[in-house]
C-alpha cells in the first residue's frame, strides 16, 4: 500500500500505476485480475458464511424471540450457557460422538481402501468402489429413519439375527450405554465412502518406485504400510480426519430422528440443543451463544490438528 | 413492530361492517368479499395426502376469486410442525390460515402470530352459523382453544386419551373388553395377562405400548392419579361465548377464558406413583422400550398382534383399517379410574394469522371448514375418521360403521359424561416444556434414573424455564 499510495502521491494517478509498462505494473495487473477472479467466492462466503457468523456473534448478546423487540443483556446468554447442564452434557456428548465417529470412518475408511486397492481386478474394484460410496449419497434423514427400524429393541432385524445366534436384546436407541455406539455406527456406515475414496486417491498416487525402493531395503507388509504407505498417506488422513471433524461437531440428523437426543440426554448433542434452544424455544440470542461456543470450539480443534500436523504429516 | 398506531384489521372490520349496514340501509347490494383475484395461504401437512383439498375446492366453488396455495409443513409431532411454522414466520414467510393443536394453540396466541376470533363471532351476521356449530362442539374443546379471554380457533376434531384393546390378543388370553368403571388394578391384571414371553425371557407380545410424548404417554396416569405437570387455572373471561352461545348448558359451569399452567407441580406424590406405574411395567417386560414417536408409530404393531393395549383416541379407528384390522378386531374404553376418572385430550383448528394479507377470505375458508358441508367433505371424517369430530353430530355410529370400534362412543362421552376432563398441559412455552418432559420421561424409562429423580430434575427444569419466561399470563 505505501508502494501504492506513494504512486498515486506522486502525480502518476492510480491508472498510470496500475498500466505502468513495467514488471510491477504486470505484477499489479496479474494480482488485481486474481483478485477479481476471487472475488465472486469471497462474496459468497462474506454474504453466506462470515456475515451470518459476526450476526451471531451480535445476536448471542440480545434476548429476542423474533417476534418481540431484542433485549440487549450483554453476556447473560454465556453466563447461563455455562451454567446450563444440558448445554455442557450435549457438548460433551457431542466431543464423545467425534472421537468415536472420525476414528472409526478413518481407520475403517483405510483399511477398506487397502483391501480394494489390492484388487487387480479393475471390474471387481469399480465395483468395491462404488459400494462403499453410495450410502454417502444417500439423505441423511432417509438413512436415519431406517437405521431406527433396524435397531428397534424389540421389532428391529438387527436383534433379531442376534438372537438368532443367542445374543440378548440389545437396547440400541434406548440406553445411555449404548445409543451413542448406534448414532456412530450409523453416521460411520453413511460417511465411511468419503474417506475411503478420498484414501483411494491417495494410494493410488504413491509412486511406485517409493514402494519398491521399501522392498529392496527390506520392508514389506506392516512394515511397509507403517513406515512408507501411511506417511505418504498422512496428508489425506490429515484432511480426512480435519474434515471429519467439523462434520462431526455438527452432527444433528442421526441423533435427531433416530433418538430426538435420548434416553434423557445420552444422544443430545450440540447442534441439536442449538436447534432446539433457536427454533423450538425461539431463543434466538441463547441459540446464538450456542452456536459462537461451537464455532470457536471448531477453530479451536482445526488449528490444533493443522498445528500437530506439522509432526506427523509427509508432503512429498 | 412500529410503534405508531395503525388502524387493525379489526377496526378494519369495524368500519367494513359499519360500511355495510349503511349500504344495506340505503337499499344497495352488499359485497362481503371483495371480488379481486386473492390468494391464501393455507397450512397443509402434505400435498398428495392433503386432506384439506375438499375444503379448498367448497371454497373456490363459493368464491370463484379465491385461490388456496398450499404451506406444506410437517413434523413428527405437533410441537416440531410448531417449530416449522415459527421458522416460516421468523424468516419472512407469510400464512394466513394455520392449524394448531392444544400442544401450539398458546404459543401462536402467546407470540401474537394468531388473531383473537371473538368479534370475528359475535360480529358474523350469520348466528345461526355458530349458534348450530356451538350446539354441536363440547365447551371444553372451545375452552382449550381459548387464550386469556379470548378463542383462537374453531374446534375441528380432539383426541382424548382412551384406552384401545387388540380384542383378539384379549380373546386368547381370556379376558374381554372392560366396562367403562373399569381400575387401575384391571388394567394391570389384563396388561400382565396378556403379555407373552419366549424362552430366552424376552417379550413377544406386549401387554401395553405407548409413546414418549406430551399427548398420550403416560400423561393419562398422571391425571388419573390427580396429578398434573402444572396447575391448572382458569383466566377470566370467555362470558361472550358461553353466555351467547350455551346459555342454559350445564357443561360450561365453572368454565373461563382459556387455561393457565404457570405453577410446576411435576414430581408430586402423584406424578411420581403415576411414573413408578409405568416403569414398573416396563421393567417387566409388560412395557416395550419407550421410544419418540407420533400417534401412527405404534400402529404397524399392534396390528400384527404384538401390542394388546395402547392410549390413543378416535385417530386410530381409521389408522387401524387402513392397517388392515378389521371390524370387531379393536374396541375402546374409557381410561381405566384410579383416585379420579379425569381424562386428557387434545383438540385442534385453523388459526387466523395475525396481518394475514387476505384475512376475510381466510376467515371464510376456516368458517367452511367447520362447517357441516365441511365435515361431511373431510377426508378427516370419510370414508374413515381418522381423527376424532369437535362435532358431536359427526362422531356418531354411522361415523365408525365400517371400522369399529364397537364403543366408539366413548370418544365423545369423555368429554360429555366427565366434566373434569381437561386439555394436556400446553402453556406458550409448551415446546421447551415438552423437551424436559420426554427427557426427563426417557430417564425414568431407560433405568437411567428413579421416577422420583427423574421429576426431581424436570421439576427444577420447569421451574428455571417458568421463570425465564416473559408474562404470558396476566395477573388475577
Amino acid at each position: 500500500m505505501t508502494t501504492a499510495n506513494g504512486a498515486a502521491d506522486s502525480g502518476g494517478g492510480f491508472l498510470h500505476w496500475l498500466l505502468q509498462d513495467t514488471m510491477d505494473g504486470l505484477r499489479r495487473r496479474r494480482a488485481i485480475l486474481g483478485y477479481l477472479f476471487l472475488l465472486p467466492t469471497l462474496l459468497g462466503i462474506f454474504i453466506f458464511t462470515a456475515g451470518p457468523v459476526f450476526v451471531s456473534f451480535g445476536l448471542s448478546l440480545f434476548r429476542w424471540n423474533i417476534f418481540k423487540p431484542p433485549d440487549y443483556i450483554e453476556l447473560a446468554n454465556y453466563e447461563r450457557l455455562i451454567s446450563d447442564v444440558r448445554i455442557a452434557i450435549s457438548f460433551g456428548n457431542t466431543l464423545k460422538f467425534t472421537v468415536l465417529a472420525v476414528a472409526t470412518q478413518v481407520s475403517i475408511g483405510l483399511i477398506l481402501a487397502l483391501a480394494v486397492h489390492r484388487i487387480s481386478n479393475t471390474a471387481m474394484r469399480y465395483y468395491f468402489r462404488t459400494t462403499f460410496f453410495l450410502p454417502l449419497l444417500m439423505s441423511g434423514a432417509a438413512v436415519a429413519v431406517v437405521m431406527g427400524y433396524i435397531f428397534h429393541k424389540e421389532f428391529g432385524p438387527l436383534n433379531y439375527y442376534l438372537g438368532l445366534m443367542g445374543v440378548q436384546q440389545i437396547p440400541w436407541k434406548t440406553s445411555a450405554d449404548w445409543v451413542m455406539v448406534t448414532i456412530v455406527i450409523t453416521s460411520a456406515w453413511r460417511n465411511l465412502g468419503f474417506t475411503f475414496i478420498l484414501f483411494i486417491g491417495g494410494l493410488s498416487n504413491i509412486s511406485q518406485e517409493v514402494l519398491d525402493a521399501a522392498d529392496v531395503d527390506g520392508a514389506q507388509g506392516f512394515r511397509r504400510l507403517w513406515s512408507v504407505t501411511i506417511p505418504l498417506l498422512s496428508p489425506q488422513i490429515l484432511f480426512a480426519t480435519v474434515t471429519g471433524v467439523i462434520g462431526a461437531i455438527q452432527v444433528f440428523e442421526e441423533p435427531f430422528i433416530m433418538t430426538r437426543g435420548g434416553p434423557g440426554n445420552a444422544s443430545r448433542t450440540a447442534v441439536m440443543v442449538m436447534y432446539e434452544h433457536a427454533f423450538k424455544d425461539i431463543e434466538y440470542g441463547y441459540g446464538s451463544a450456542i452456536a459462537v461456543v461451537l464455532f470457536l470450539v471448531i477453530m479451536a480443534f482445526t488449528a490444533t490438528q493443522m498445528w500437530m500436523s506439522r509432526r506427523w504429516v509427509f508432503y512429498q | 413492530m412500529s410503534a405508531e398506531k395503525k388502524m387493525s384489521r379489526r377496526d378494519l372490520l369495524k368500519l367494513a361492517g359499519a360500511g355495510s349496514a349503511g349500504l344495506v340501509m340505503s337499499g344497495l347490494p352488499v359485497k362481503v368479499i371483495a371480488q379481486d383475484p386473492v390468494t391464501i395461504k393455507v397450512q397443509a401437512h402434505g400435498l398428495d395426502d392433503n386432506q384439506l383439498l375438499p375444503i379448498a375446492d367448497l371454497m373456490v366453488a363459493k368464491h370463484p376469486h379465491v385461490s388456496v396455495e398450499w404451506v406444506v409443513l410437517t413434523g413428527i409431532d405437533h410441537e416440531e410442525v410448531a417449530a416449522k411454522i415459527l421458522a416460516l414466520v421468523a424468516a419472512g414467510e407469510s400464512i394466513d390460515v394455520g392449524y394448531a393443536a392444544t400442544e401450539a394453540t398458546q404459543l401462536f396466541a402467546g407470540q401474537g402470530l394468531a388473531e383473537p376470533l371473538d368479534d370475528l363471532i359475535t360480529g358474523d351476521p350469520d348466528q345461526e352459523f355458530w349458534t348450530d356449530y356451538f350446539a354441536d362442539v363440547h365447551p371444553s374443546l372451545v375452552e382449550a382453544m381459548m387464550y386469556e379471554g379470548s378463542l383462537y380457533e374453531p374446534p375441528r376434531d380432539f383426541n382424548a386419551a382412551n384406552m384401545y384393546f387388540n380384542t383378539n390378543v384379549l380373546a386368547e388370553n381370556g379376558f374381554d373388553v372392560p366396562g367403562p368403571n373399569w381400575t387401575k388394578d384391571d388394567f394391570v391384571e389384563i396388561a400382565r395377562g396378556i403379555t407373552k414371553k419366549d424362552d430366552a425371557g424376552n417379550t413377544d407380545v406386549f401387554g401395553y405400548a405407548w409413546i414418549n410424548r406430551l399427548w398420550g404417554s403416560w400423561m393419562p396416569w398422571i391425571f388419573v392419579a390427580g396429578g398434573n405437570l402444572y396447575t391448572e387455572e382458569r383466566a377470566p373471561g370467555g362470558d361472550w361465548c358461553w353466555d351467547g352461545y350455551y346459555e342454559g348448558d350445564p357443561a360450561v359451569e365453572g368454565r373461563g377464558g382459556g387455561f393457565r399452567w404457570r405453577t410446576p407441580i411435576a414430581n408430586s406424590d402423584e406424578v411420581v406413583e403415576a411414573l413408578q406405574l409405568v416403569v414398573d411395567l416396563w421393567r417387566e417386560g409388560v412395557t416395550p422400550d419407550i421410544e419418540m414417536g407420533s400417534g401412527a408409530t405404534l400402529t404397524g404393531f399392534y396390528a400384527t398382534g404384538k401390542l394388546g393395549m395402547t392410549p390413543a383416541g378416535g385417530f386410530w379407528a381409521g389408522r387401524l383399517k387402513n392397517e388392515g384390522m378389521e371390524k370387531g378386531d379393536f374396541d375402546v374404553q374409557l381410561w381405566p379410574a384410579w383416585r379420579n376418572q379425569k381424562h386428557q385430550f387434545g383438540t385442534g383448528g385453523h388459526w387466523l394469522a395475525a396481518g394475514a394479507t387476505a384475512p376475510e377470505e381466510a376467515w371464510e375458508f376456516m368458517k367452511i371448514e367447520v362447517s357441516h358441508e365441511g365435515f361431511q367433505a373431510s377426508p378427516f371424517f370419510y370414508p374413515v375418521i381418522i381423527t376424532t369430530s369437535a362435532r358431536r353430530s359427526y362422531s356418531q355410529a354411522a361415523n365408525y360403521e365400517s371400522t369399529g370400534p364397537a364403543n366408539y362412543e366413548v370418544f365423545y362421552d369423555t368429554l360429555d359424561k366427565h366434566p373434569s376432563t381437561s386439555p394436556i398441559p400446553a402453556p406458550p412455552w409448551a415446546n421447551p416444556m415438552t423437551t424436559i418432559f420426554t427427557t426427563g420421561t426417557s430417564n425414568a424409562l431407560s433405568g437411567a434414573m428413579s421416577p422420583q429423580d427423574a421429576l426431581d430434575q424436570m421439576q427444577a427444569e420447569l421451574e428455571a424455564l417458568t421463570a425465564r419466561q416473559p408474562q404470558y399470563y396476566a395477573d388475577n
